[in-house]
C-alpha cells in the first residue's frame, strides 16, 4: 500500500515535469493523452483551470486552461490557440506546451497578465492522426453535402491500396493535365499550357467517384473545419464551411465564451497563417471600404514591431510563409471581427533547401522531399504504385504520394525547441501587455475645503491600449476612471470618465476640484489594460 | 410587367369565377348578423382586431383556433426566447389534403423589433382570416389545399410583452430583453428610461429656459413649436424622461441590449463596427436561431414576409448596396409583379429597395431569407401617416397627429404637459405623445390595414410554385423502343429555385421520375423543336432537374422498352409535388 502510494507521487511527479513529457513521447499525443496533460497542469494548487467549453458533434470536449493569478479578469490577457486545423497536429503540442513551460517556468508573468489557452478547436478532426486510416482532415464530425447535391457525403476518400493512408492517384491518360516535375518525378504538377506542355496523367485524391458526377473525394465524409467557419470573409456555402457562419458547437462554444473575456488584449493561434514572419500589409483602399479588408495602417505598425520581436526569438528563416489568412478562418477574425491584436504561425515550416545549383527550389513539395532526404527521413513519400481503379477500367491508375501530416508537422523529437522558442516569444509579448499606472499626483489645497487633484495617467507599453481596430469595436472596453468622491462634492472634473485610448507610452492629465477632507481613491483601466487604484490624502 | 399582371388577374379570376356566387342563408347568421363582404361575419373564433394582444391573450386566440379548426390549423412552440416564452408559430393548412411539409409554404412573421407590435396582430388576421373562410371561398380552399403557412406572430415575445407592459417609448425596446453595455464603461443597463410620472408611457421633458428655442404654441399649447432665428424662446428640450443614475453626466444612456436582432442574420453579416446593431456572430439572439433552426427544417418555405412598422412600404433586399448583384434581373422580375401588384391594393404603401431606398443594412432577415436560403422574400413597413387623412404629410408630423388626436382620438393619443421636481434638471415639465401612437395603427385603422397586408400574403403565397405535368407524348421509335417527352409546368410566377438558389446550390434539384417503365435513356429537353436534349447517364428514370421557372416549364424525355404502362412523378422541395399516370 505505502509503496504504490509512492509511486503515484512519482507519477505525478513525472507528468509535472516539462521535459520528461516530451521527450518520453515518440508521437503527436492522442487526445486521451492530451487530456491526462491539461488534467496534469491544472491540478490542485496550480494557477491554471481547466474547463470543458461543449463537446463537439463527435462527443470530444473543446478545453480551455484560463491560468492567472489574483484578480485574473483585470489583467491584460493573451489568449493561445491550437488546433485551428485538425491536421495541423503540432498546433495542438504548442499549445499545451506553451501552457506547460509557462506554469513550470514564467509563472512570474502571471502577477501581470492572464492567460487562455485553447490547445485543440478541431478535436474531431486531429482524431484522424491516429485513426487507422491516416489522413489531412479538417472537418469536424457534422453531417454535410459539401458539393450541394442533395447527397451527403457520398463521396470522400476511399483507400484504395490498403495501406490505411489517404493520398493521391494518379491516371494515365492522353487527355491528362498533370506531368511529373523534371526535377523529382515523384512530384505531379500541372503542365505548363503556356510553354506548349501537354499533360499525360489525372491527378485526383485518393477516392472514387460514387455518384458518377465526374469528380472525385468532392464532398468528404467529414463536416465543417474550424478554420472556414468564422464570419470573417465567411465562404458561404463552400466545402468544409456550410450554409452559414459559426454553426457548429465548438466554435459558439468558443465565441460566446471569448465575448464574456473583456480582459484579452491579443490572441496567438497556431495555424497555417503567418502574420509573425511578417506583418500584414496596409491597403488604403481596402482599410477605408466600409466592409474592412485591411488591417489598419496603425495596427500594421504594431504588426510589424511584435513580427521583430518575432523573429528575433524564434530561429528558423521564414521559407514559402506566403499565406496571411483565409477565409472563415480564426486569426484574422480575431482581429476584424473581435477588435483583438492578433497573431498566427504555423510554428514550423520546412526550410529552405537549396538544390544542386546551389538556388532554392522553387516547388514546395520537392523542397519538403529534399528535405527529409537531408533529415533521413525515408518514409515521406509513398511511392507511386499501380492499383486496380472501378472507375478506369481500362487505365493505369496508380496511388502514391507525400504521406499525410509530414509536410505540416514535424518529427516529434523536434517538439521540444520549436516550443520553447515560441513559448519565450510569448512571454515577450506578455511582457508588452498594456499597463495603465498613476503618474505625478499633485493635491493643492485651494482653501475652505477645496482641494485640487491633478493626476498622469499613463500607458506603460509599447502597445497602445486600444489598437486602431479596437478602438472602433464594442467589444474592447473604453478605460474608465472613477473617482470615490459623490457627485455634489466634485466642484470639477468626472465622477465617472470615458477615455477611448491611450497610445504607447500615453500620458494623459486628469483633473478634479473636490470639497471635504479625508481620502480618495482614484481607480483607472479596463480589464484588458488592467486597473490601477491610486489612494489620494486630502 | 403588363403580361404578368394580366397572367395573375386571370388565373385569380379563373379561381374566383368557380365560386359563383355563394347567395344563401348563411349570409345571415344565427338571425343576427349579415355579412360585410371579405369578412367572416360569424366566426368561429372571436377576435377584435381593433386593439392589440399580450403574449397572454395571442396563446389564447391561437390555441382556440387550433379547437375551433383542428383540420386547419397547428400550433406548434419553435423554442424558446431568451427568458423562457414560447416563440409560436401557427401551421394553416388543409391536413387533409396532402402533406403540409411538402406543399410550397409561405412564412410569415411579426414583431422582429419589439415595439413594432401590429405585426403581430396582421399575421394573427391572415391565421384568423384563412381559417375562418376555408370552406366559404374557394380561393381560399383551394389555396390551403395547395399551399402551407407557418405564421410566427411574434418572433421576440420576450420585448413584445415589455413593450406593452412596461414604460417605453415609441422606439423602445427594439432589440429583445438581454442586457447588455451600451456605453462601453463595463456595466450593463446601469441606466435606462426612467417613468417619472408613473403613467406607463416614455414621453419627453422639457424646461423652462432663457436660452430655450422653443415655445408652446398660443393655439394648442401641447406643441412645442420653434421659434424664428431672431426670437426668443422659452422651453428647451431635454429627451426622454429619465435621470441620471450612474452618475456619469448622462441620461438613458445604457438600457437593455443595443443588439438590433434585425442585424443578426446570417447572409453577409457584419460586426457592429460596420453594422451598428449587430452582436456577436449571426444567430447569436437566440430568438432568431429559433426561427432559423425552423426554416433549415422547413425546405418547403419558397416565399416569405416579415412584418415591421412604419412607413407603408412593401420591402425587398439588397440591404447593401455591397449585394447588388445578388439580386439579379429574373427574380427582381418576380418581385416587381407581385409587389406592384401589391401597390394597387395598398393605398399608402410603396414597393421599396431597402439599400438604394432606405439605408444600408447587413445582417437582416430578409437578406438572409432570400440570399442565404433563396426564399422570396419581402419585409412590410406597416402603418403610414396616409391613413390618417390621404394625404402625404410625412412621419412624425407635429400639425397632422395633434389633428389626430384632436378629431379622431379626442385626446387618447398625449400626455399633457405636468410639472415634475427632477433630481437632475430641476423644475421640468413632462409630457408628450404615447407610446402606442404614431408608429403604431390607432384601434380604427387596424382591420383594414391588417386585411390588405394579409391580402398581400396571400398574393404572394398564391404564386409559391404550382407544378403539374402538363403533357405526355409517346413516339414509337421502332425495335420496342418509344420516346416519351413529359412537360412540366409551373403554372405561377415563382420558380422552384430562385437564381439565387442555383447560383449556390442551396436546395437540390427537383426530381422528375418515371416508373413502371424500363428505361434506357433520360434527358432534359432544351430545344423540343431542333431536338437538343442533354443526356443523364446515372439514374436516367430520375431526372434531375435544376429549376422549373414561374409560368413557365421544362421538357423531359425517356427512352423505355416495352409496352406496359408508367407514371410521372415530380418531387420538387419547394414547388409541391405532381404526378401523372398512363
Amino acid at each position: 500500500m505505502k509503496r504504490l502510494y509512492l509511486s503515484l507521487v512519482v507519477g505525478a511527479g513525472i507528468l509535472f515535469s516539462v521535459q520528461t513529457t516530451s521527450l518520453a513521447q515518440g508521437d503527436y499525443p492522442t487526445l486521451s493523452q492530451l487530456t491526462q496533460r491539461l488534467q496534469a497542469i491544472s491540478g490542485s494548487g496550480s494557477a491554471a483551470k481547466l474547463s470543458s467549453l461543449t463537446k463537439t458533434e463527435g462527443g470530444k470536449d473543446i478545453w480551455v486552461l484560463k491560468i492567472g493569478k489574483g484578480e485574473i479578469d483585470n489583467k491584460p490577457a493573451i489568449a493561445v490557440v491550437g488546433g485551428a486545423e485538425g491536421f495541423h497536429v503540432l498546433s495542438v503540442e504548442l499549445a499545451v506546451q506553451f501552457a506547460e513551460r509557462l506554469i513550470k517556468e514564467h509563472s512570474d508573468i502571471l502577477d501581470r497578465t492572464t492567460f487562455y489557452v485553447f490547445p485543440n478547436m478541431s478535436p474531431d478532426a486531429y482524431e484522424q492522426y491516429h485513426a487507422p486510416l491516416k489522413y489531412e482532415r479538417r472537418g469536424n464530425t457534422s453531417k454535410v453535402d459539401h458539393d450541394r447535391d442533395g447527397r451527403v457525403s457520398e463521396d470522400g476518400y476511399e483507400d484504395l491500396n490498403k495501406d490505411g493512408l489517404i493520398t493521391l492517384m494518379r491516371v494515365e491518360s492522353p487527355t491528362g493535365d498533370y506531368t511529373p516535375l523534371e526535377s523529382d518525378e515523384r512530384i505531379m504538377v500541372k503542365a505548363d499550357i503556356s510553354k506548349g506542355k501537354k499533360g499525360s496523367y489525372l491527378v485526383y485524391p485518393e477516392s472514387r467517384d460514387n455518384d458518377k458526377d465526374g469528380k472525385f473525394g468532392e464532398d468528404l465524409t467529414e463536416g465543417i473545419a474550424f478554420n472556414r467557419t468564422l464570419t470573417y470573409k465567411f465562404p458561404i456555402f463552400t466545402p468544409l464551411a456550410g450554409d452559414y457562419a459559426v454553426s457548429e458547437k465548438e466554435s459558439r462554444a468558443l465565441l460566446d465564451y471569448l465575448f464574456d473575456q473583456w480582459n484579452i488584449f491579443a490572441f496567438v493561434t497556431f495555424s497555417p497563417a503567418n502574420n509573425l514572419s511578417a506583418p500584414l500589409k496596409y491597403n488604403a483602399a481596402d482599410a477605408k471600404k466600409r466592409i474592412v479588408t485591411s488591417m489598419l495602417e496603425k495596427d500594421v505598425a504594431i504588426n510589424s514591431m511584435v513580427s521583430g520581436i518575432y523573429n528575433e526569438t524564434v530561429s528558423p528563416k521564414a521559407f514559402n510563409q506566403s499565406n496571411q489568412g483565409t477565409d472563415g478562418d480564426f486569426f484574422q477574425w480575431a482581429y476584424f471581427h473581435f477588435g483583438r491584436l492578433s497573431f498566427s504561425t504555423p510554428g514550423w515550416w520546412v526550410p529552405e533547401i537549396k538544390g544542386d545549383d546551389g538556388k532554392s527550389i522553387s516547388n514546395a513539395e520537392a523542397n519538403f522531399l529534399a528535405w527529409a532526404t537531408e533529415k533521413g527521413i525515408t518514409d515521406a513519400f509513398i511511392p507511386w504504385a499501380s492499383v486496380n481503379h472501378p472507375d478506369f477500367p481500362n487505365q493505369k491508375v496508380e496511388v502514391g504520394g507525400i504521406r499525410p501530416f509530414v509536410m505540416y508537422n514535424p518529427p516529434y523529437e523536434m517538439v521540444n525547441d520549436i516550443a520553447k522558442e515560441h513559448t519565450d516569444f510569448i512571454i515577450k509579448l506578455a511582457e508588452m501587455s498594456p499597463k495603465i499606472e498613476f503618474h505625478n499626483l499633485q493635491t493643492e489645497k485651494l482653501g475652505n475645503g477645496l482641494t485640487r487633484i491633478t493626476v498622469d495617467l499613463y500607458n506603460n507599453s509599447p502597445l497602445p491600449t486600444h489598437s486602431e481596430m479596437g478602438e472602433k469595436s464594442r467589444w474592447l472596453r473604453k478605460i474608465r476612471v472613477d473617482i470615490s468622491k459623490d457627485a455634489k462634492d466634485l466642484v470639477s472634473g468626472d465622477k465617472i470618465k470615458l477615455l477611448n485610448k491611450l497610445g504607447a507610452f500615453e500620458k494623459t492629465s486628469l483633473s478634479w476640484i473636490v470639497k471635504g477632507s479625508g481620502a480618495v481613491d482614484i481607480k483607472a483601466g479596463a480589464a484588458h489594460t488592467g486597473i490601477a487604484i491610486l489612494n489620494v490624502k486630502l | 410587367m403588363k403580361i404578368k399582371n394580366w397572367i395573375y388577374t386571370a388565373a385569380l379570376g379563373a379561381v374566383i369565377s368557380f365560386t359563383g356566387i355563394q347567395q344563401s342563408s348563411a349570409q345571415v347568421a344565427q338571425d343576427r348578423y349579415f355579412r360585410a363582404i371579405g369578412t367572416p361575419h360569424n366566426p368561429k373564433v372571436q377576435v377584435s382586431w381593433n386593439r392589440y394582444h399580450t403574449n397572454l391573450a395571442l396563446e389564447e386566440i391561437m390555441k382556440d383556433m387550433v379547437k375551433k379548426h383542428p383540420d386547419l390549423v397547428k400550433l406548434e412552440s419553435i423554442g424558446k426566447s431568451y427568458q423562457g416564452n414560447d416563440i409560436w408559430v401557427l401551421t394553416v393548412t388543409d391536413f387533409k389534403t396532402g402533406n403540409a411539409e411538402e406543399k410550397p409554404a409561405m412564412w410569415i412573421d411579426g414583431n422582429i423589433h419589439s415595439n413594432e407590435i401590429q405585426g403581430t396582430e396582421f399575421t394573427l388576421y391572415t391565421a384568423w382570416y384563412l381559417s375562418e373562410m376555408y370552406g366559404e371561398l374557394d380561393f381560399i380552399t383551394q389555396l390551403l389545399k395547395d399551399k402551407t403557412f407557418y405564421i410566427a406572430p411574434t418572433i421576440n415575445p420576450d420585448a413584445h410583452d415589455n413593450f406593452i407592459k412596461e414604460p417605453n417609448t415609441l422606439n423602445s425596446p427594439r432589440s429583445g430583453m438581454i442586457v447588455l453595455d451600451n456605453d462601453g464603461d463595463g456595466l450593463a443597463g446601469e441606466d435606462p428610461f426612467n417613468d417619472l410620472n408613473g403613467d406607463g408611457h416614455i414621453t419627453m421633458m422639457i424646461r423652462k429656459s432663457p436660452t430655450g428655442r422653443f415655445i408652446k404654441d398660443q393655439m394648442d399649447p401641447r406643441k412645442l413649436v420653434p421659434v424664428a432665428a431672431d426670437q426668443q424662446g422659452e422651453y428647451e428640450m431635454l429627451g426622454f424622461e429619465g435621470y441620471d443614475m450612474d452618475g456619469d453626466g448622462q441620461v438613458n444612456e445604457d438600457g437593455v441590449g443595443y443588439y438590433d436582432p434585425n442585424r443578426d442574420w446570417a447572409w453577409n453579416w457584419q460586426p457592429d463596427y460596420i453594422q451598428r446593431g449587430a452582436w456577436k456572430y449571426p444567430f447569436s439572439v437566440p430568438e432568431n436561431r429559433v426561427v432559423m433552426e425552423f426554416v433549415m427544417k422547413h425546405p418547403n418555405i419558397a416565399a416569405a414576409q416579415s412584418y415591421h412598422n412604419y412607413g407603408g412600404m412593401i420591402l425587398r433586399g439588397p440591404g447593401a448596396e455591397e449585394d447588388l448583384n445578388t439580386y439579379n434581373a429574373t427574380d427582381i422580375r418576380v418581385y416587381d409583379a407581385i409587389a406592384k401588384k401589391g401597390e394597387e391594393f395598398m393605398p399608402g404603401y410603396r414597393y421599396l429597395v431597402v439599400y438604394k431606398d432606405l439605408y444600408s443594412v447587413f445582417g437582416g432577415q430578409l437578406d438572409w431569407f432570400y440570399g442565404g436560403r433563396g426564399i422570396f422574400t419581402y419585409s412590410n413597413e406597416l402603418m403610414t401617416s396616409y391613413l390618417y387623412f390621404h394625404q402625404n404629410a410625412g412621419r412624425g408630423n407635429q400639425d397632422e397627429q395633434m389633428k389626430v388626436d384632436t378629431y379622431l382620438t379626442f385626446g387618447d393619443a398625449f400626455v399633457n404637459w405636468e410639472e415634475y421636481d427632477h433630481p437632475q434638471f430641476g423644475k421640468i415639465e413632462v409630457g408628450g405623445f404615447k407610446k402606442n401612437f404614431g408608429r403604431l395603427h390607432p384601434g380604427f385603422l387596424m382591420e383594414q390595414d391588417a386585411h390588405r397586408n394579409s391580402s398581400f400574403t396571400i398574393l404572394h403565397a398564391f404564386h409559391t410554385p404550382k407544378l403539374s405535368v402538363m403533357d405526355v407524348k409517346e413516339k414509337d421509335l421502332g425495335s420496342g423502343l418509344k420516346e416519351i417527352t413529359a412537360i412540366i409546368y409551373n403554372e405561377r410566377l415563382i420558380p422552384t429555385h430562385s437564381s439565387q438558389d442555383i447560383k449556390y446550390k442551396i436546395e437540390r434539384p427537383d426530381y422528375v421520375s418515371i416508373s413502371g417503365a424500363k428505361v434506357v435513356a433520360g434527358f432534359v429537353v432544351e430545344n423540343e423543336d431542333f431536338n437538343k436534349v442533354k443526356e443523364q447517364k446515372v439514374n436516367p428514370e430520375k431526372i434531375e432537374v435544376e429549376n422549373i421557372p414561374g409560368m413557365g416549364a421544362v421538357k423531359v424525355r425517356w427512352i423505355i422498352s416495352g409496352n406496359g404502362n408508367y407514371s410521372i412523378n415530380v418531387d420538387s422541395v419547394k414547388g409541391g409535388k405532381a404526378n401523372w399516370k398512363k
